[in-house]
């Protein structure tokens, strides 16, 4: 994986702009998920992430292929998602029309599951209190949670990607586990 | 909560498995019989659990294409090289 992963960033590198579009696949779902996550909805996590993909392309130079490509495209993208909580625009919703379209709402954009209806509705109400908990969490934590939780990183990998020590990293986790508990403990 | 703060320390490293066997196996033996870190213990379990159960959304179906229509245009003279 790390050895495609190095031909693709090196052929990238050279200036073939095409494989670059092979690297977009292999990472998009992760940092569409995590900018998601950290921001909370589908348009504006779509606008980060890709954005955090151009900020790869155009500095390519500078990435370290000693480094995971996966550890630097993170880093990218949560820095984003951070500046762009910060700026705090205005928030879109799942409920929202996806613009060009009849009468798609983002729900629509996701691959689901088929259940029954009722099911269905059950878990996107769970899925949305998963989603208004981690949102109420500050975003240093938020972030530490959803790379530890969510994507199940390491914390030497999440210490790269947030460019903290891993004693630091800790304590984030430790304290965004327990603003949740404080909230989702007793549930 | 924990009974004490120092306890709330090893409940961590409790949960991050920071423990050697004979430490958790002790601090095991504490959560027996104090219903104060128990119960903070198998909050914080609960917690993580419902944490990890949150789906994993794809990209959208355009996003590649929408990331490659945004790239510098590159010169017909780089393309050629190929």
């Amino acid at each position: 994986m790390d050895i495609v992963v190095k031909k693709i960033v090196r052929e990238v590198k050279r200036g073939n702009q095409d494989a670059f579009a092979e690297l977009v696949d292999l990472y998009k779902d992760k940092v569409f998920h995590i900018a998601y996550r950290m921001l909370g909805n589908a348009h504006e996590a779509q606008d980060v992430s890709q954005e955090a993909f151009l900020r790869a392309y155009t500095n390519i130079e500078s990435y370290d292929e000693n480094r995971k490509f996966s550890t630097w495209i993170f880093r990218i993208a949560t820095n984003l998602s951070i500046d762009r909580i910060r700026r705090k625009k205005p928030d879109f919703h799942l409920e929202d029309q996806v613009s060009g379209t009849d009468n798609l709402d983002y729900h629509s954009q996701f691959a689901a599951d088929i259940d029954l209806p009722e099911d269905q509705v059950v878990k996107l109400e769970m899925q949305q209190w998963i989603q208004d908990e981690i949102m109420a969490l500050p975003p240093k934590y938020r972030s530490a949670i959803i790379l530890k939780y969510l994507e199940d990183l390491s914390l030497k990998e999440i210490s790269e990607v947030m460019n903290l020590p891993v004693a630091t990293v800790k304590t984030r986790i430790h304290r965004g586990r327990e603003a949740l508990r404080k909230r989702l403990g007793q549930a | 909560m924990a009974c004490t703060r120092d306890k709330q320390q090893v409940i961590n490293q409790y949960l991050d498995e920071e423990m050697t066997l004979l430490e958790s196996k002790q601090f095991e033996e504490h959560l027996h019989s104090c219903p104060d870190c128990e119960k903070h213990v198998r909050e914080l379990k609960k917690t993580t659990a419902i944490i990890q159960s949150a789906s994993h959304f794809e990209a959208p179906k355009d996003f590649t294409a929408g990331v490659m229509d945004r790239l510098p245009k590159q010169s017909k003279t780089k393309r050629w090289q190929q």
